[in-house]
Formats: structure tokens, sequence, C-alpha cells
């Protein structure tokens, strides 16, 4: 494989884990403008973590995930009863701070004579980890593929379990689900803070790939995307999400068939494919059939 | 002290009169609707890089290059209006505004396409020294964008509250099926409600291009979170709190911003809105999205 594919592979499967934080929201029935904060949180924290105070990227990899979920823990806390566009702009308000402290943030400290760490709208540069301890490319790429296996598999393993069905349930009906003694407010925190653990667990590994990040990385755009790619992909299995990001950054940007047109032609597609199917190509209908098909 | 607290009062409500523009446009649609549109802010940006590029290629005056932004700006809102919005009407309010977000990477990519330099020279509305008033100064383009913008606004008036056509749209809003059932047109009153919409939010964008001097493809963004962030502060769905959304929104700005610097005005601006919403204060409480 060339460093190009190796590349965009890495991609598709780093942001597969925003996108499916994303999905995981919009199956509990919550529509989310702010994962790009979380995905930033943990970014900045893994990268500082192993930067400034040496420490290995797994562990890193941990904390940033920890982090990333008591940070959406407790936006969600106090938001928990908004619905609609509502807890979108709360979301999104929330995030646009986070960009905002990111960008106030100065943390630098003289590593190997240099100066490294966050440097506010200057950016953070210099995440070397995986260069400094010998990670080749495609050795990098499997770490990244084989954490969203795993990921994809505990998602297809909930999904197949009573608290999957709790999830739907609350996505749906959230008064109904109430009526029958699921704890709503419960369920929302976790899968709230689960989605925080899941987006920064994308950011540490984002940050790493790149080796640098800056604030704009984390904008509204970046949000939205994930959005789209959960919502275009499906929301009948966790495949949905990936479906999206493999569409848009696979399809269309390495192929450059479209080059320069890309977002025109992915924009459009998206607006029709909505059309006949708001709930995405693999919507729970399809899931439905194709499990019948081929069990 | 005095002399500042007047002088940035004067900018905040000059920054808010257009935000109170924006605010309007997204509300009228959210109103009837009931869903979010992303891509007002791009299909605005639209017309103004519809006017710059008349502007650039042939020059044109000032009135024919307003007149563009705001044919341009109904333009790509029919657009939108089209394809995100008319399939999904009582459908799903997600698909729909994800929809227009996809809309929104279209006109983004489309303005970098005709117009591949960051940053374009637009028209001043107005060359010249600030008219001095004692110790104020007082922008003549300020002043300008706040009399149009208040024109606007009393148009908008007028239409709503002066017309069978605004009379229908006030009904769509308060009470959607009551409206159906008493036989208003409700999918032709959504497309002249688009148009409406996009055309106040044509004059919002002439307005702020023209007074900035120039134009960035980040128009479509800065527009999209100014007039969310207006509607939401004023109250989701009212109009009248649309406009006191955008001038609070301005002088909160022109005040943080001159003691705080723009970072802290933007942090503000999002904490306010975050705690507002936190703490459902009762004139945000009103209305749902989905």
């Amino acid at each position: 494989m060339d460093d190009y594919a190796i590349g965009v592979l890495t991609n598709i499967a780093l942001f597969s884990f925003i996108a499916l934080s994303a999905y995981l929201l919009l199956i509990a029935g919550e529509m989310s403008f702010g994962q790009q904060a979380f995905f930033g949180v943990g970014a900045y924290a893994g990268g500082i973590l192993t930067t400034l105070y040496a420490w290995p990227l797994p562990l890193a990899a941990l904390a940033a995930m920890a982090l990333g979920a008591v940070a959406q823990f407790l936006v969600a806390l106090p938001t928990l009863r908004l619905r609609g566009l509502h807890f979108a702009m709360a979301t999104l308000a929330a995030a646009e701070m986070a960009r905002i402290l990111f960008e106030l943030m100065h943390w630098r400290r003289e590593i190997d004579g240099e100066l490294a760490g966050p440097d506010g709208t200057q950016g953070f540069r210099g995440i070397r980890w995986i260069f400094e301890h010998g990670i080749e490319p495609l050795h990098y790429l499997g770490i990244v593929g084989v954490l969203l296996a795993l990921v994809l598999a505990l998602f297809l393993m909930i999904e197949r379990s009573k608290l999957g069905a709790t999830l739907r349930g609350v996505g749906l009906d959230p008064e109904l689900a109430a009526s029958v003694g699921i704890d709503v407010q419960r369920i929302k925190l976790g899968v709230a803070a689960a989605a925080g653990a899941l987006a920064a667990l994308g950011g540490v590994l984002y940050a790493h790939h790149n080796t640098y990040i800056e604030p704009r990385n984390f904008d509204i755009m970046l949000g939205v995307h994930s959005l789209a790619y959960a919502l275009i992909g499906g929301l009948g299995t966790a495949f949905g999400p990936l479906l999206g990001v493999l569409l848009d950054i696979g399809a269309l940007e390495s192929t450059r068939v479209f080059h320069g047109y890309r977002m025109i032609v992915f924009g459009g597609l998206v607006a029709l494919v909505l059309v006949y199917r708001p709930r995405g190509l693999l919507d729970e209908r399809t899931v439905q059939w194709l499990r019948q098909r081929f069990s | 002290m005095i002399a500042d607290l007047v002088q940035n009062t004067l900018d905040g409500l000059s920054a808010g009169a257009t935000y109170a523009l924006l605010a309007l446009g997204f509300t009228l649609i959210f109103g009837v609707l009931r869903r979010a549109n992303l891509s007002f802010g791009p299909a605005i940006m639209f017309g103004c890089y519809a006017a710059t590029w008349t502007h650039v290629n042939f020059g044109a005056g000032l009135l024919l290059l307003a007149l563009i932004t705001v044919s341009g700006a109904v333009l790509a809102g029919a657009y939108v209006e089209r394809l995100c919005f008319a399939p999904h009407r009582g459908g799903s309010a997600i698909a729909a505004m994800v929809a227009s977000f996809a809309l929104w990477m279209q006109f983004e990519e489309l303005a970098t396409l005709i117009m591949p330099r960051h940053l374009y020279a637009f028209p001043l509305l107005y060359e010249g020294d600030p008219l001095a008033l004692g110790p104020f100064t007082l922008r003549i383009d300020a002043l300008a964008m706040l009399g149009a913008a208040l024109a606007a606004c009393l148009a908008l008036w007028w239409t709503l509250y002066r017309t069978r056509f605004g009379l229908a749209v006030r009904a769509l809003i308060e009470q959607p099926a009551a409206a159906a059932l008493a036989g208003i047109n409700v999918p032709w009153v959504f497309v002249r409600v688009f148009a409406l919409a996009s055309a106040i939010g044509g004059v919002a964008g002439y307005l702020v291009v023209a007074s900035h001097g120039q134009i960035t493809p980040m128009l479509g963004m800065w527009a999209t979170l100014k007039g969310l962030l207006a509607m939401m502060l004023g109250g989701l769905g009212s109009l009248p709190g649309a406009v006191i959304g955008g001038l609070a929104l301005g002088l909160i700005e022109a005040h943080t911003q001159w003691y705080l610097g723009p970072q802290m005005r933007d942090l503000i601006a999002y904490l306010l809105l975050f705690v507002l919403l936190a703490a459902r204060v009762p004139w945000m409480t009103t209305r749902s999205a989905s």
C-alpha cells in the first residue's frame, strides 16, 4: 500500500470514532452539534500528556477518554431536559466555548531544548510519540483499525442486548420509555459520557496521526460533518456511520474523480439520499430486511 | 469612560440591527416550518458572491449590487427549500437540517470555485470621514446600516401584520393545525416565507459586506451562527424576540469586545446562551424543534 492509501484509510478510521459518537446520541434521541469539542478535548489532553509529560500513548489515551467522558457528562447534566434544537444549540455553545478556550490555552514547556505544547491560535506542534517510538504509518493504521473494530463489536453487542432496545426506546419516545420504568435521565447521562469518551478516543488518535493540531480543527464543521456521516450512513446499525465516512472521505476525496467539486457532489448526494431515505442508507427497515435475508 | 460606554452602545446597536435581521430570517423559517435552516447564512453568502462577481467583472452601482445580493439570496433560498425542506414536510426535522448543512457545503465550494481568492474587496457604503459630534464619532455607514435595518424591520412588520399573507404566516406560527384547517394553502405559504426570509437575510448580508468593504467565504458560517445565536437568545420562534435578541447580542458583543477583547466577546456570548438554555428561562422554553 502506498502512503497515500494508508493516510486515507487512517483518516476514515479516525473520523469513524466521532461519527459513531454522533450516532450513539442520535439513536438515544439527541442531536448534538458539539461532538467536535470532545474530539478536541481528547486531542489536546492526549497530546499534552505524551508530549509534555512523556506518558505512553495507551495511558494518555485512557486518560483522554476519561476526560472526554467527564466533559460531556458535565455538559449533559444541565442540558438533560432540553430537546431538539435547544439541545443542539446548547451543545454547540459548549463546543464553541471549548474551541475558544483552546485558542486561549498557552501551555508550553521546554522539551529537548525546544518549546513544545499548545500555543493558542498558533496551534500545537510536535506531537511525535508514534515517530519517537518507531511506529510506521501502516502499523499505526493497524492499531487504529483494531480499536475501531473493538468499538464496533461493542456497539453490535449492545444493539443485540436489552440495553440496545432500551436506548432505541428512549430515543423514539422518552415518555413511553419512562412509563415502563426506564430511568431516562440515567440512560441519557450514560450515553453522553460514552459518546464523550468515544469522541475523545478519536481525538487522541487523530492528534498523534497528524502531529499538529489547532483550535480551528475543532469547529462546527467537524461536528455537523459527523452528524451528517451518521445520518447519511443510516441509523439502523453501527455500520451506518462508517458507511457515511467511507462515502465522503473514501469514495469522494481519495478517488479525486470530482477533484475541486467534491463538496458539491457530496452535498447534493446527501440532500438527495435524505429525500428518499430520511434515516439514512442503512436505516432500521433495511437492516431488518438484510438480517432476515442473511440469517 | 462615559464616552466609551456611549460609543460602544452606538456601535453595538448598529451591529445588533444586522443580527436582528438575520435572526428574523431564521425565526420566520423556524416559526412556520419548525426546522432550522443551516444553509440560511450560506445562501446569503451566495447572493453576496454573485454581487461581488458582478462588481469585479463589470462594475456596478451600490443599488444594483444590493439588488443582485438580495435576488441571489432568494434564488439560493428557493433551491434550499426545494431540496431540503419541501421533501421533509411533516417528516424528519433532523434529516431536513442535515440536508441543509449538505447544501451549505455546496455553496461554500461554489463560492471558492467561482472566486478563488480568500478575500475580495466590496464597494463601501460610504467612504469618508466619520461624523464628529463632540467627543463621539458616528460612522456614517454604521448609521446607514442602522437605518436600513430599521426600514427592513418596518417593511417586514407591515408585511406580517397588515397583509393577508402576513396573517397566514402568523396563523401558521401560532396554530399550525387550525391554520391548515382554515383553508390556508400551507405549501405555498412555506415557499413565500422562505423567499421573504432569504430576502431579509440578503439585505443583512449586503449591509455587512458593504460596511466592512470585503467578503470572504467565512461569511456563510458567520451569518448562520450569529443568526442562530440571536434567535435563541430572543426565544425560539418569536418575531419581536428575534429583534430583541439581535440587538442584545450586538450590545453585549460591543461592550465585551471593548473591555475584554474579541475572544472573550465570543466566549461570553456562547456562555450566556448556554446558561440561559440550561436555566430554561421562561422566554426560551416555549417551543421545541422536533
